[in-house]
């Protein structure tokens, strides 16, 4: 599959496996800054557009080796709806503030059982 | 080739960088400066493989609304006012190394675009004629064997939009809104009328005066609120009484 | 192109778009109830249109309408035409009865629609985003309470977590197998190659975002936060629908594409199972608030239907139907009886507040306990045929240990359950009566109540049903 010669021209030079390599290191780093993060809220909204933005350069990556445009139509509608999240998330987050008065990750603990 | 693979690892290193320091950033403010020159490493990812559509697509929508709607968050919520009155030579110094990262990158880019100008060529797998654009291969593409899957994601947007507002959008009650169909139905006769004054006497109260040709406009109250049809003051409390029983 | 095979999609959207339109316009008063009406109308409409809808593929192998996919959109539509009927008397109590909630929970059950017809893993995302994202505006809607904020804060992070993740599997097998297309992939598959790594690691993210949708043990952590913190309206829709239509998902992912990986995916499902429904049982055990018991009580019913999916056989999937079908029913009645649960206007959550209903308001008490014991699943009420089918189906494909799991925790179940029915008809009164119920909440507990008590004269064509979606999902 990494020598199809309908590759894109940047692919073909760079090879599949570097994407690959960044698209993993995005997820991990996205995962760790939800579950290490222990300071604000917005940053782990950020962490998930990380992990979206990963799978997204995988798609791309794996479109362009598959010369094949279904994966790049997808990373279309994700990034629609990755946006659409983004709104969603920041507009509960408001919402929490306004209650709140803190976006601290140590203050959502309203609720234990 | 070689400048390809220097222009991936570029992009690649910055990109894991910028996403570690926004993981890791301890002022929100800078994770989002540093979420921006991610995605705009990622944008040259996206370039390099060939998809230059959805590279563009991903600077406007996520530099563009998505980041800058962070930004508009943390600046909104993160309030510290003491850290506020820092302003801007607070943050001048990563948004300075950010932007003289972002324009190195951009006249690279610009640069590589020139010295490879050929599209990347489109699988006859997908239906598509050869030798279109990657642009015009998926706008082909979406409206018609996705189009299914375009109009569920308008509807996602939709919701997202509704939930933004029901969410946020709180009815102040002393706040004026501007009517537009009472601002056009507003016909001069409603609101002014001609006074003729003769000279040395005041206007207070003397409507009597108001019978010759010539004098002022004087307005009957204020221009932002808009004079009721019935007339002002008298018969307002009823309308609100009606208004209560139609509510209930 | 047959666009025709998604009528019954086209025609809720353009009526979820209607709705919102005459909301807006509707100035003088307060419209919520005239678009509640209009949902349900929509839902009934849409309802019919699947009913009569042709089976076949359409919108270039991205939508598939069968058996399979008809059952699960009558069971959504059902479950989420009941959670509006229940939101009409608390949502006007508690001050939050806007148009958009009618307007999102349509959008909602839009996506589980979606869901059921997926046919391709875009699709599936899609689906299963728009459903989504409408619920964590639900789950926030009570926007002036911290608890209900915080409930749709939390979900909001793990469940794009949990989309992120099955996202980034959907890249991986995308990559892999080199299509998104449930057939394709199915091709690839059987065409005997060595399977990739990749494939496998892409098919474990897909399974755990939806596990994490469906609340099974190990992703089960919001459930408890989210149920208890979210207005009471949007608990009963959450724990309806959506969990129908993620199983759909579940169910046609794994049938389907990944079909002849069985042997790889059926010991993790089972293992999962089991956790599941250990957790539920045990943790529901010291639970005070009715509501994070019902959020245990979902998770452990959760488990019992993967049995069935675990079991990967014709029998199991019937099985697992009609247990989701069986517990649609009890969940909306169960909410029906929570909703219920007021004193001077104020909606209460602990279960000492049932005590002495037995006595104040016997017909909510026995309507209760009908729905405890069916949860237990005592016979001859409808969660006992559900839980029959898919242990049966269970020692047939010889997973024993499946099976006595099942039973044991069934009779934890039994114990946390009659907690409850003890507290309504053993303990005195400490407080007045409830309040007066509102006749839409009295509608929807008796009808459920009915079907629940009643099950057995509808098992047949349930039954026959579920055969036919299962059918239709091997075939």
């Amino acid at each position: 599959m990494a020598t199809n010669t309908l590759m894109a021209p940047g692919l073909q030079a760079v090879g599949l496996g570097p994407y690959l390599t960044v698209g993993a290191i995005l997820l991990v780093l996205g995962v760790f800054g939800i579950f290490l993060n222990r300071k604000n809220i917005i940053i782990i909204m950020m962490s998930i557009e990380l992990i979206l933005l990963s799978a997204n350069l995988n798609l791309v990556a794996f479109s362009g080796a598959l010369n094949e445009l279904s994966g790049q139509v997808f990373t279309l509608f994700t990034l629609t709806v990755a946006a659409a999240e983004a709104a969603i998330g920041l507009a509960i987050v408001t919402v929490y503030f306004r209650n709140r008065g803190s976006i601290q990750v140590e203050d959502v603990t309203l609720m234990k059982g | 080739m070689i400048l390809t693979q220097i222009a991936f690892y570029l992009f690649a290193t910055v990109l894991v960088l910028s996403a570690a320091m926004v993981v890791s950033a301890r002022n929100p403010v800078h994770a989002v400066l540093f979420l921006i020159l991610g995605f705009f490493n990622a944008a040259g990812l996206f370039l390099i493989a060939g998809a230059e559509f959805l590279a563009m697509i991903l600077v406007i929508v996520y530099v563009g609304a998505v980041a800058v709607l962070f930004l508009f968050v943390v600046m909104m919520l993160d309030v510290n006012f003491t850290q506020l009155r820092e302003g801007v030579q607070r943050y001048a110094p990563v948004g300075a190394a950010i932007g003289v990262v972002l324009l190195a990158e951009l006249v690279f880019t610009v640069a590589r675009w020139q010295v490879v100008p050929h599209p990347a060529p489109i699988a006859a797998g997908n239906g598509l004629p050869p030798g279109i654009t990657n642009t015009e291969a998926l706008g082909r593409l979406i409206y018609t064997d996705y189009v299914f899957l375009f109009q569920a994601c308008g509807l996602v947007l939709m919701v997202a939009m509704i939930g933004a507002i029901v969410l946020t959008l709180r009815e102040r009650p002393s706040a004026k809104r501007q009517d537009v169909s009472k601002q056009h139905a507003r016909m001069p006769a409603d609101t002014m009328e001609m006074m003729s004054l003769s000279l040395g006497a005041g206007t207070t109260g003397n409507h009597a005066l108001a019978a010759g040709r010539d004098g002022f406009l004087r307005p009957h109250d204020g221009y932002g609120a808009v004079a009721d049809e019935g007339g002002p003051g008298v018969r307002a409390p009823e309308d609100h009484e009606a208004d209560h029983h139609h509510g209930a | 192109m047959n666009w025709t095979l998604a009528l019954p999609e086209i025609v809720l959207s353009c009526s979820g778009l209607f709705i919102l339109l005459f909301g807006v316009l509707q100035k003088r008063s307060e419209p919520s109830f005239a678009c509640t009406m209009l949902t349900l109308v929509a839902f009934l409409v849409t309802g019919i249109l699947v009913v009569v809808a042709p089976d076949g593929a359409g919108y270039h192998g991205q939508f598939v309408n069968d058996g399979f996919s008809r059952f699960m959109k009558i069971l959504s539509l059902g479950a989420a035409g009941l959670a509006a009927i229940l939101s009409l008397d608390y949502n006007r109590q508690e001050k939050t009865a806007r148009f958009e909630f009618p307007v999102l929970l349509l959008f909602s059950t839009l996506g589980t629609l979606v869901m059921a017809s997926s046919a391709n893993l875009m699709t599936l995302y899609v689906g299963l985003e728009l459903q989504s994202l409408a619920i964590y505006i639900l789950c926030a809607f009570a926007r002036d309470e911290l608890t209900s904020a915080e409930a749709g804060l939390k979900y909001f992070v793990l469940g794009s977590l949990a989309s992120g993740l099955l996202l980034y599997g959907i890249s991986l097998v995308y990559g892999f197998a080199g299509t998104m297309e449930y057939a394709g992939l199915r091709q690839v598959l059987t065409g005997g190659a060595p399977l990739a790594a990749g494939l496998v690691i892409g098919l474990v993210f897909v399974i755990v975002g939806l596990a994490f949708k469906l609340s099974m043990a190990p992703f089960h952590m919001w459930t408890p936060d989210v149920y208890q913190g979210s207005p009471t309206s949007v608990t009963a829709f959450l724990a309806g629908a959506p969990k129908a239509a993620a199983f759909a998902l579940l169910l046609r992912v794994l049938a389907q594409p990944f079909g002849h990986l069985a042997g790889q995916w059926q010991l993790l499902i089972e293992i999962v199972a089991i956790a599941t429904m250990f957790l539920g049982s045990l943790a529901a055990i010291g639970q005070r608030d009715i509501k994070r018991l019902m959020a245990y009580s979902s998770i452990g019913h959760m488990g019992y239907a993967a049995m069935g999916i675990a079991s990967a056989t014709d029998a199991g999937i019937r099985g697992t139907l009609v247990y989701l079908a069986t517990y649609l029913i009890m969940n909306a009645g169960t909410f029906g009886c929570i909703l219920a649960m007021r004193r001077r206007g104020r909606a209460l959550t602990r279960i000492e507040d049932l005590a002495g209903l037995g006595r104040t308001d016997p017909t909510l008490a026995v309507l209760m306990a009908v729905f405890m014991f069916s949860m237990a699943g005592v016979p001859p009420l409808a969660g006992f045929f559900g839980k029959l089918m898919v242990f049966a189906a269970a020692v047939q494909a010889g997973l024993w240990v499946l099976a006595a799991v099942g039973v044991v925790t069934s009779v934890i179940g039994l114990f946390y359950y009659w907690r409850i029915v003890k507290v309504m008809f053993l303990d005195a009164p400490v407080a007045g009566a409830f309040d007066h119920r509102a006749p839409s909440l009295s509608f929807v507990s008796a009808v459920t109540g009915v079907a629940t008590v009643l099950f057995l004269l509808v098992l047949g064509p349930v039954t026959g049903a579920a055969q036919a979606a299962a059918a239709a999902l091997f075939g």
